[in-house]
């Protein structure tokens, strides 16, 4: 079984990162002292995909389009598993999905694949938008949120996960196109050797014009006007002093409250 | 990785389960392995973990999250290779460590410990912490960076992020600079001595750290390291590579004894109290150092030394070891080590226990406050006790 | 005719709380924009769910869709693109749930519409669409416009926009989908409930919640203890059950349960939009996270920034000494 699956490399903005600032343009943040790491939601589609073909055999490819310092995240996909990577060169700051998925389709028909992977969503922008567009745009069925999937005999058997802990089931035909949700699976660590020894594998790298897209093609149809800053913790109040101190001022609020 | 490839798969089965790893030289407790302490399961001795492992390796035992557990709440104390009575012995924790390293390869690897290696890998430091906060335990003090100054004063990512060993970071400041030491740190150019990353299994991340951070001393002129903690000092002394540059590495405690021995350093303010001394692992059982600290704790006036039952080679690791301190397999009960040790530094009657690791400090602090001894015992690190005996300046 | 279209998402013979909060907002922009709302729905039944709509939209198009009991992606696709080329509304707006998600996209290639997702804030002025999105941990707000379209579709981020039920207005157009006899590429089997765990946190009136920030499992029974000395249950954001430190039921959130407790402690947790709709209702909402920044201490009544391990054991000694 071959399966495709696409990767997005982001900052590491969570919380115990440093604090975020709007650069000079006012349409990008500050990336100088932020460190990038692969996109969470797609580890667990990536270990999804390596799982299965540790079951059923096969490829995986894993793809992305962006630019050169993907290759790290691509290298990291080479070092769970996967068996060759491609990457479309294409300028990160291309915000609006529709390009990107347009893109991304283009390749993706270029390579044999029966099952499709993308993460739900990207940690930075979250528009949970590029899986299911690419399924359209490639005709085939797709499934979003996935949380849990058996494939057997040409047929993916899925769980989507909504709201309340509810699950909708479905029975998608392949060639079809998953999105996958956190906590599908544990994905499995990458030691530093391995991606060293990754560099072995094939990562190869692809110009849109070689992909028969013109910059045309891909104009945004969604534009970003600018980013400004959410305002921090304005409605807490915070209680100060030492840990012992706050702790102190806690427990008398909790006990005046007469909630205890 | 079969068996036959381990690296130690000719001895590992030679451990015939006579439990000696289990006990001090003098016996009085059974509990002197940290995770057989806490568990008091065969699996979480010495023996039982040899035995797990050359089973997983041997395809009898698939890999889970327990198993992975179990050989990861090996806190690397040595406790084990110090009392194994076969001739392996010294070999033991390197046996643990390289099944670990199989596990990392494999992928296969409690959550916690993925975190751990992640976040080093990352932002250089377990906690996950931005690199661009490293530095600022400093802020306050007026300690320099470091230009060429004789000592390089490598603080490491407990002494850096942590805000009770921060206090110890800062303490030994205060000394070295009383004691006329000429020394900088690299602060938020500072990154991860990677010892607890190798003894964790991830040898990979581990050369790559040793070699970035040999090639920055050699390229800032570095000639003489001091480290806050025994981690980074046996790291660099024992496992860093050397390329073509020469330093020398000490424990602070051994800096602090050479400048108190050639009167550099005042400490007659003195500090009255009765305290009992907790040999980090890293610095007594692995590198052998049990005298300088107390040498230091011996010539300040005031100090009236006890000892614990099981010290020096015999004592009883605070469970800190071994990524521990963040991964904490071995926390959570009145058994966890570093309770039990709250509890032997108690009995001793002292009111202060002296400790010469970040990562010991901030183990045993909990632990006192977990015991609801706080009232009666201080946990302090000696740069704190000495940045206590010495004068104020202008004296 | 620049009108707007909202589309109804149900499920058991109930209209979603989202398209509720939709149609609110619907109805607000086309007071604002001074044109007409359509509500559109997908259904076996649909005598049940237009007149509801009704209350809203000026024309609810009521698709009749012979086996389509409730909101499934693929036949609301296949329903709705000829709907949306016929009547070309200016704006479509459904919520960004786990059915929008599933639709919104590719029925945006589909009709070749752009698509902005999970929008906090939706304006039409002058025709023109602009939508505000939180992106990076929701620590940045992002501004968007649409470029010259004819079509624009907008997702709305659910619980966030008020709901106003309008008086019975609209006119109910019927309109009967052709029975599709192709063999489904994506056959809907059902539905699966989440397991009943022994602890309904939902009727907890006291809940300590425990996040990312807590960094390991052997961290909970720090919680444990804090809610053991404020008579309270544990609960979770949804990392701590991918880690496997606590099972789905103690889960907060929108893949989680819905709580309205007195009092709700969060600790570690960084309050992510998908936690937060969980707790909309509480009382009293208290975080200790380290992250001054994080959103959490924006729906907080107190906070304490600060090393929670360090923290959570003070307060259970000093709630026990209070206690004496």
């Amino acid at each position: 079984m071959d399966i495709v699956v696409a990767v997005k490399q982001v900052p590491d903005t969570s919380e115990v990162v440093d604090v975020i600032k709007i650069d000079a343009s006012g349409k990008d943040i500050e990336r100088g002292t932020l460190v990038s790491k692969i996109n969470e939601w797609d580890e667990y589609a990536l270990e999804e995909a390596l799982q299965w073909k540790q079951k059923l055999g096969g490829t995986v490819t894993a793809v992305a389009a962006g630019p050169g310092e993907w290759d790290d995240t691509l290298r990291r996909a080479l070092a769970m598993g996967a068996d060759r990577a491609v990457r479309v060169d294409e300028d990160a700051t291309v915000i609006d999905c529709s390009a990107v998925a347009r893109t991304l389709a283009a390749l993706i028909r270029r390579l044999p694949y029966d099952l499709v992977v993308f993460g739900a969503q990207s940690e930075d922008f979250g528009s949970a938008q590029l899986g299911p567009m690419v399924a359209e745009m490639l005709g085939i069925p797709h499934a979003a949120l996935v949380i849990r999937l058996q494939v057997e005999e040409g047929e993916a058997h899925v769980e989507r996960e909504l709201e309340g802990g509810t699950r909708e089931l479905y029975t998608l035909r392949l060639p079809a196109l998953l999105t996958i949700q956190t906590g599908i699976n544990r994905p499995r660590y990458v030691s530093f050797a391995s991606v060293r020894k990754a560099r072995e594998k094939e990562l190869s790298v692809m110009s849109l014009d070689e992909l028969g897209l013109s910059p045309e093609a891909l104009t945004p149809a969604v534009e970003l006007d600018r980013l400004e800053l959410v305002p921090a913790g304005k409605r807490a109040q915070l209680l100060s002093g030492s840990a012992e101190e706050a702790a102190a001022k806690l427990a008398e609020i909790l006990r005046d409250s007469g909630v205890i | 990785m079969a068996l036959t490839e381990y690296k130690y798969s000719d001895v590992i089965h030679r451990c015939f389960r006579c439990g000696y790893c289990k006990f001090p030289t003098s016996f009085v407790e059974v509990n002197n392995c940290p995770a057989y302490a806490r568990y008091r399961l065969e699996s979480y001795s010495t023996g039982g973990r040899l035995w797990l492992i050359r089973a997983w390796l041997n395809d009898e035992l698939d890999w889970s999250e327990h198993l992975g557990e179990i050989v990861y709440s090996c806190a690397a104390c040595k406790n084990c290779a110090e009392q194994c009575p076969l001739p392996f012995s010294g070999d033991i924790v390197d046996m643990i460590v390289a099944a670990k390293g199989e596990m990392v390869e494999r992928g296969s690897i409690p959550s916690a410990v993925k975190e751990f290696l992640e976040n080093v890998d990352r932002q250089g430091n377990p906690y996950g912490t931005a690199r661009s906060k490293r530095g600022e335990w400093m802020e306050g003090t007026d300690i320099e960076e470091y230009r060429g100054q004789e000592f390089l004063y490598y603080v490491g990512c407990v002494g850096s992020y942590d805000t009770r060993a921060q206090q110890a970071a800062r303490a030994l400041g205060r000394v070295l600079q009383k004691g006329g030491v000429s020394f900088g740190v690299l602060g938020n150019k500072e990154n991860c001595d990677g010892n607890d990353v190798g003894k964790l299994g991830e040898a990979g991340l581990f050369e790559a750290l040793a070699e970035e951070n040999v090639r920055q001393f050699k390229d800032l002129g570095v000639r003489r390291i001091v480290t806050l903690s025994p981690h980074a000092f046996n790291a660099i002394k024992n496992d860093y590579p050397r390329l073509d540059s020469a330093f020398e590495v000490l424990h602070y405690t051994q800096l602090l004894r050479d400048l108190v021995r050639a009167r550099k350093l005042d400490v007659s303010s003195g500090f009255n109290a009765k305290l009992t001394y907790h040999d980090p692992c890293f610095l007594g059982r692995w590198n052998m150092e049990y005298e300088a600290p107390r040498e230091v704790l011996r010539t300040i006036p005031g100090v009236e030394l006890v000892e614990m039952e099981r010290h020096r080679a015999d004592a009883l690791c605070c469970g800190g070891g071994g990524g521990n301190f963040y991964t904490d397999f071995l926390g959570g009960s009145e058994d966890s080590p570093s309770r039990i040790r709250a509890r032997d530094a108690c009995a001793t009657g002292a009111s202060v226990v002296a400790t010469a690791c970040p990562n010991c400090l901030t183990m045993l602090e909990d632990a006192v406050k977990a015991e609801g001894l706080d009232d009666r015992l201080k946990v302090m690190d000696i740069s704190e006790i000495v940045s206590e005996a010495c004068p104020p300046k202008g004296n | 005719m620049a009108d707007i279209l909202v589309v109804a998402e149900h499920r058991n013979g109930n209209l979603a709380d989202v398209s509720l909060e939709m149609l609110s907002e619907g109805r607000r922009i086309a007071g604002q924009a001074r044109c007409e709302l359509l509500a559109v729905v997908v259904s076996k039944d649909v005598t049940a769910l237009a007149p509801r709509l009704a209350r809203w939209a000026d024309t609810v198009l009521a698709v009749k869709a012979e086996k389509l009991d409730h909101s499934l992606a693929e036949p609301y696709q296949k329903a709705l693109a000829p709907v949306i080329r016929e009547r070309k509304p200016k704006l479509v707006l459904l919520g960004h749930s786990s059915f929008g998600m599933d639709l919104a996209p590719a029925l945006a290639v589909d009709v070749g519409a752009p698509l902005a997702s999970d929008c906090t804030s939706i304006a039409m002025e002058n025709g023109a669409i602009t939508v505000m999105r939180a992106i990076y941990n929701g620590k940045v707000n992002a501004l968007y416009s649409f470029a010259r379209c004819e079509t624009a579709i907008v997702t709305g981020r659910p619980g966030l926009f008020a709901v106003e039920e309008g008086q019975e207005r609209g006119t109910i157009e019927e309109i009967n989908l052709p029975v599709d006899e192709k063999v489904e590429r994506k056959r809907f089997e059902g539905y699966s409930e989440p397991e009943v765990s022994e602890v309904d946190i939902t009727k907890a009136d006291v809940l300590v919640a425990v996040g990312r920030g807590m960094k390991e499992k052997g961290n909970l029974q720090l919680a444990e203890e804090l809610a053991g000395v404020l008579g309270g249950v544990l609960a979770c954001s949804r990392p701590v059950v991918d880690y496997g430190w606590l099972p789905p039921g103690h889960q907060v959130g929108l893949s989680g349960k819905t709580v309205k407790p007195k009092l709700y402690i969060a600790l570690g947790i960084s309050g992510a939009f998908q936690h937060m709709v969980g707790i909309r209702g509480s009382k009293a909402i208290i975080a200790i996270n380290k992250d001054e920044k994080a959103p959490i201490f924006t729906d907080a009544q107190y906070g304490i920034v600060g090393d929670l391990l360090q923290i959570v054991p003070m307060l259970v000694k000093k709630m026990s000494e209070l206690k004496r």
